[in-house]
C-alpha cells in the first residue's frame, strides 16, 4: 500500500454509493407506505422527510462527484442547452417544499438563450444552492442569468445573508468546514470545482459570494466563460 | 406517477426481455426505462436493440432513469442517444416538465427522422434548414441530422464545413467526431487518425474516438498502438461487445493472447444479455484459450480452470445457437480441435463423428471465413477428407473474394479447385460485363459456361436468372427462358433466409412466378 488515502477514498467512494442505494430504498418503501395512507402526505412531517432525505442525496452526490473529480475519473461533457429551461428545472426539483414553505420564486432569464456548460455537474451545483436558500432564506428567491458576455447565473434571497467570514473566503471554500455552524463547506467547494471544470479561451470559471442583490439577502453567482 | 399525469395504457415490466417484447406487440409513445436493470439487459442495450430492430415510432419519446451523475453514460453513448436522462430521487413536477419538453421536441424532429429513414436525405436537409429556422431552439439537433444527410448523399466538403464551424467555437464531442469522420470518408487517413487522437484528449469519455482511432491505426499498420487505445477504451467502458471483439482480433495479431483471452471473454459475458452476440467470440475465446494452455503446466490448477472454462463456453455457444447447423458445425471442429490441445483423444474423436455427422446433414452454406476456420482445424486434426469437401463448397460460393481465395489457395492440396474457381470467376466477369452493355444473349452464354465449372454458385445462378428474366421480357417467345430461370431457383435449396443473399432469391423467384402467371 503507498499511501492510505487513495485507500481511504476508495471506500468512502464504495460507502457513498451503498448510502445512496439504501436512501434510494427507504424511501420507495416511505411511497409504498404512504400509497396506503394518502392524508399521511400532506403532513408537515411528509415535506420534511422528502426535503431531508433530498439534501442527504445531493451531499452524497456530490461527495462521490468531488473525489471522482479530484482522481480526474470526472467525466466532462458541455454541451449547447437552453438556460432557461435548465434554471426552471432545478426550481421544480424544490417546488414541493417551496409550496409547503409558501416561497415565490422569479426567472429572470432569456428564453432564447442556449448557453455551454455540463447539465448534470452545474445542475448539482444550482439545485442545492437553491435547497439552501430554501432552508435559510425567508420567502423569495430569485434566479436571474446574465449571458451577454459569458454564462453569469446568480441566485438571490431575502435571508439574512452569507456570515462575514464565509464572504472573506473566495476561493477557497474548504475553509468553510465549521461544525459549529453546521457548515461543511461541501456546497461552494464543490460549486468552486464545477465552475473552474468549465474552461474557454484560457478563462476558468468561478464563483462569487455576496450580500444584498435584487433581495436584499444572499447572492451566489457562477460564472462560466 | 405518471397515471396521474393523464397517461393512459401503461404498461409495467421488470426487465429488458420484457420491454422488449412489449414493444414489439405495440408501439408506444413514452418509454421509462431504469438504465440499472440488474443481471437483464440495461437499459442502453434496450435502447439500442429497440432502435437497431426499429421496435419503436420516430416520435416515442425514450427517457433514461439513473441513480446517479450521467455523464458516463451520455458520452458512452453517442450514437443511441436516449431523449432525456433523469436522476432519481425525483419528483411529478421534474418527470412532467421533461416528459413534456421531449414531447414538444419530438414531435417537431420526428418528420426530419422519418425522411432520414427513407433516405430522402435532400428532403431531410431542406426540412432541417426549415426547422432551424422556425424553432432555433433545435438547431443543434437539427445541424446533426443534416450531417448525417450530407454524409449519407457523399457532400464530404458540405459535411466538413458544417462540423468544422461548430468546432470552431466550442469542442462539442459529436462534431469532432463528424469532422475526423469526413477526413477518413475523404481517403486523409493520418487527418483523421490525429484528430482522433485530439479527441480522446480532450474527451476521453468519448469511447466512440478511440474505436475510430484504433480502426485507422490497424489499416495504417500499427496493430500495437491500435490494441493500446483500445485497451484506454475498455477500461472505460468494459460492457460495448464489439470493442471487445476487435480488441481481441488486433490482440490475436500481436500475438498477446492473455489480452485476446480477456477482450473475448468479456465479449462473450456482455454478449449474454445482447441481441448481437454471434458464435465469433465463443470460438475465439476457446481458441485462445487453448493457446494459453500450450503455455502452460498441466498438472497446475489454473491449467484444469482454463479447461473448465473453455467447455463451459462450448456449452453456452450451442444451447444459445441450438437450431442453426452452421454454427453447431463450427462449434464441433472447434471443439476438437481444443481437445487436441489437451490430448484428450476420446473428444477428439467424439467431437469430429459429430461434426462429419452435422455435415452429412447440413443444409445452408457456411460462410467465407468460417468456412477456412473450421478448415484450417480439420487439416491440423488430419481429417483432410472433410476439411477439402468444406474447402471445395466454400471456393464454389466464395470466389469472387480474393482474400479468401489467397487464403483458400494456401489450405487446399486440390489444384484445380483454384484453377476452376478462376476460370468461372472470369466467365462470371465476362457475363456480367455483356449484362451491362444489354448483350443479354452473350450473358447468359457465359453464365452457362461459368455455372459448369460452379454448378451451385449462388450469385452466379442468380446472375443467370436475372439475366433471362430480362431476356423474357423482351421476347416474343418468353416461357423457355421463364422456365429455365424457374429450373435454376429450384436447384438453390442451401440458401437460409439468414443469408445475405437470400433476399435477392426471393425477389427474383417472385418475379419469375408473376411473369409465368402473365405468359
Amino acid at each position: 500500500m503507498k499511501s492510505s488515502l487513495p485507500l481511504f477514498s476508495t471506500i468512502l467512494a464504495s460507502t457513498v454509493h451503498d448510502m445512496k442505494n439504501s436512501l434510494g430504498m427507504m424511501l420507495e418503501a416511505l411511497e409504498a407506505i404512504l400509497e396506503e395512507t394518502p392524508k399521511a402526505k400532506s403532513r408537515k412531517e411528509y415535506g420534511v422527510v422528502q426535503y431531508e432525505s433530498s439534501r442527504v442525496n445531493s451531499t452524497l452526490m456530490q461527495l462521490l462527484a468531488t473525489y471522482k473529480i479530484e482522481n480526474e475519473q470526472m467525466p466532462f461533457n458541455p454541451s449547447y442547452h437552453n438556460l432557461y429551461d435548465f434554471i426552471e428545472e432545478q426550481i421544480l426539483m424544490h417546488s414541493p417544499l417551496l409550496n409547503a414553505k409558501g416561497f415565490t420564486y422569479s426567472i429572470d432569464v432569456d428564453e432564447t438563450v442556449d448557453a455551454i456548460f455540463d447539465e448534470s455537474l452545474l445542475s448539482m451545483v444550482v439545485s442545492n444552492i437553491i435547497g439552501n436558500a430554501v432552508r435559510y432564506a425567508h420567502s423569495e428567491i430569485a434566479i436571474i442569468a446574465d449571458t451577454s458576455k459569458n454564462v453569469n447565473i446568480s441566485i438571490c434571497d431575502n435571508g439574512p445573508g452569507y456570515p462575514g467570514p464565509m464572504l472573506e473566503m473566495a476561493g477557497d471554500y474548504l475553509q468553510g468546514v465549521n461544525q459549529s455552524t453546521g457548515s461543511t463547506g461541501l456546497g461552494l467547494f464543490f460549486a468552486q470545482q464545477v465552475a473552474e471544470l468549465h474552461q474557454h479561451d484560457n478563462m476558468k470559471g468561478s464563483v462569487k459570494l455576496s450580500n444584498g442583490g435584487l433581495l436584499g439577502g444572499g447572492v451566489f453567482q457562477i460564472i462560466l466563460p | 406517477m405518471v397515471s396521474s399525469m393523464g397517461c393512459r395504457d401503461v404498461r409495467l415490466v421488470y426487465n429488458g426481455e420484457d420491454a422488449i417484447q412489449a414493444c414489439k406487440e405495440k408501439k408506444y409513445d413514452i418509454i421509462l426505462s431504469d438504465y440499472n436493470l440488474g443481471d437483464s439487459k440495461d437499459g442502453q442495450q434496450i435502447l439500442e436493440e429497440l432502435n437497431r430492430f426499429n421496435l419503436i415510432k420516430s416520435n416515442c419519446v425514450f427517457i433514461m432513469i439513473t441513480a446517479e451523475n450521467t455523464t458516463a453514460m451520455v458520452m458512452g453513448a453517442i450514437e443511441f442517444q436516449p431523449d432525456n436522462y433523469l436522476t432519481k430521487p425525483f419528483n411529478n413536477n421534474i418527470l412532467k416538465s421533461r416528459l413534456d419538453k421531449a414531447i414538444i421536441k419530438k414531435e417537431i424532429i420526428a418528420p426530419i427522422v422519418r425522411l432520414i429513414k427513407k433516405k430522402q436525405w435532400q428532403e431531410a436537409i431542406s426540412l432541417c434548414e426549415q426547422v432551424i429556422i422556425e424553432s432555433p431552439k433545435f438547431k443543434m439537433a437539427c445541424l446533426r441530422h443534416k450531417f448525417e444527410c450530407l454524409k449519407a448523399l457523399k457532400q464530404f466538403d458540405k459535411a466538413l464545413e458544417l462540423t468544422t464551424k461548430i468546432v470552431n467555437e466550442r469542442p462539442i464531442s459529436w462534431a469532432m467526431l463528424g469532422v475526423g469522420e469526413i477526413f477518413y470518408a475523404k481517403n486523409e487517413p493520418q487527418r483523421a487518425a490525429e484528430l482522433f487522437n485530439d479527441m480522446t484528449l480532450e474527451f476521453p469519455m468519448v469511447l466512440e474516438g478511440y474505436d475510430w482511432l484504433a480502426k485507422i491505426q490497424h489499416e495504417l499498420g500499427q496493430p500495437i498502438e491500435a490494441q493500446k487505445t483500445l485497451l484506454k477504451a475498455v477500461k472505460r467502458s468494459p460492457k460495448a461487445l464489439n470493442r471487445q471483439k476487435l480488441l481481441g482480433e488486433i490482440a490475436e495479431e500481436n500475438d498477446d493472447i492473455e489480452t485476446m483471452a480477456n477482450a473475448f471473454r468479456q465479449a462473450v459475458k456482455f454478449g449474454q444479455n445482447s441481441a448481437f452476440a454471434t458464435p465469433d467470440e465463443f470460438i475465439k475465446l476457446t481458441k485462445s484459450i487453448g493457446l494459453q494452455l500450450k503455455t502452460n503446466n498441466n498438472s497446475s490448477n489454473e491449467y484444469k480452470k482454463l479447461i473448465e472454462e473453455a467447455e463451459s463456453t462450448f456449452a453456452k455457444l450451442d444451447s444459445r445457437f441450438k437450431a442453426q447447423p452452421a454454427i453447431q458445425l463450427r462449434s464441433a471442429v472447434a471443439h476438437a480441435d481444443f481437445s487436441s490441445v489437451t490430448k484428450n483423444e476420446k473428444k477428439v474423436e467424439k467431437y469430429l463423428a459429430t461434426a462429419n455427422k452435422i455435415y452429412d446433414r447440413i443444409e445452408e452454406h457456411i460462410g467465407s471465413a468460417e468456412s477456412i476456420e473450421i478448415t484450417e482445424s480439420l487439416k491440423q486434426l488430419g481429417q483432410t477428407e472433410l476439411a477439402e469437401c468444406i474447402l471445395e463448397d466454400a471456393v464454389e460460393q466464395y470466389f469472387d473474394d480474393p482474400q479468401f481465395i489467397r487464403k483458400a489457395a494456401k489450405l487446399t492440396t486440390n489444384k484445380d479447385l483454384i484453377a476452376n474457381s478462376k476460370k468461372a470467376n472470369q466467365y462470371n466477369n465476362k457475363a456480367i460485363h455483356f449484362f451491362t452493355i444489354k448483350d443479354f444473349d452473350q450473358a447468359i452464354e457465359f453464365f452457362a459456361k461459368a455455372t459448369e465449372y460452379a454448378p451451385n454458385n449462388v450469385n452466379i445462378n442468380l446472375n443467370h436468372v436475372q439475366t433471362l428474366l430480362k431476356r423474357a421480357q423482351k421476347s416474343a417467345l418468353p416461357l423457355q427462358d421463364l422456365e429455365l430461370a424457374e429450373e435454376i431457383l429450384m436447384l438453390i435449396t442451401r440458401l437460409t433466409p439468414a443469408d445475405p443473399r437470400f433476399a435477392r432469391y426471393s425477389e427474383l423467384s417472385r418475379l419469375t412466378q408473376l411473369m409465368l402467371q402473365n405468359v
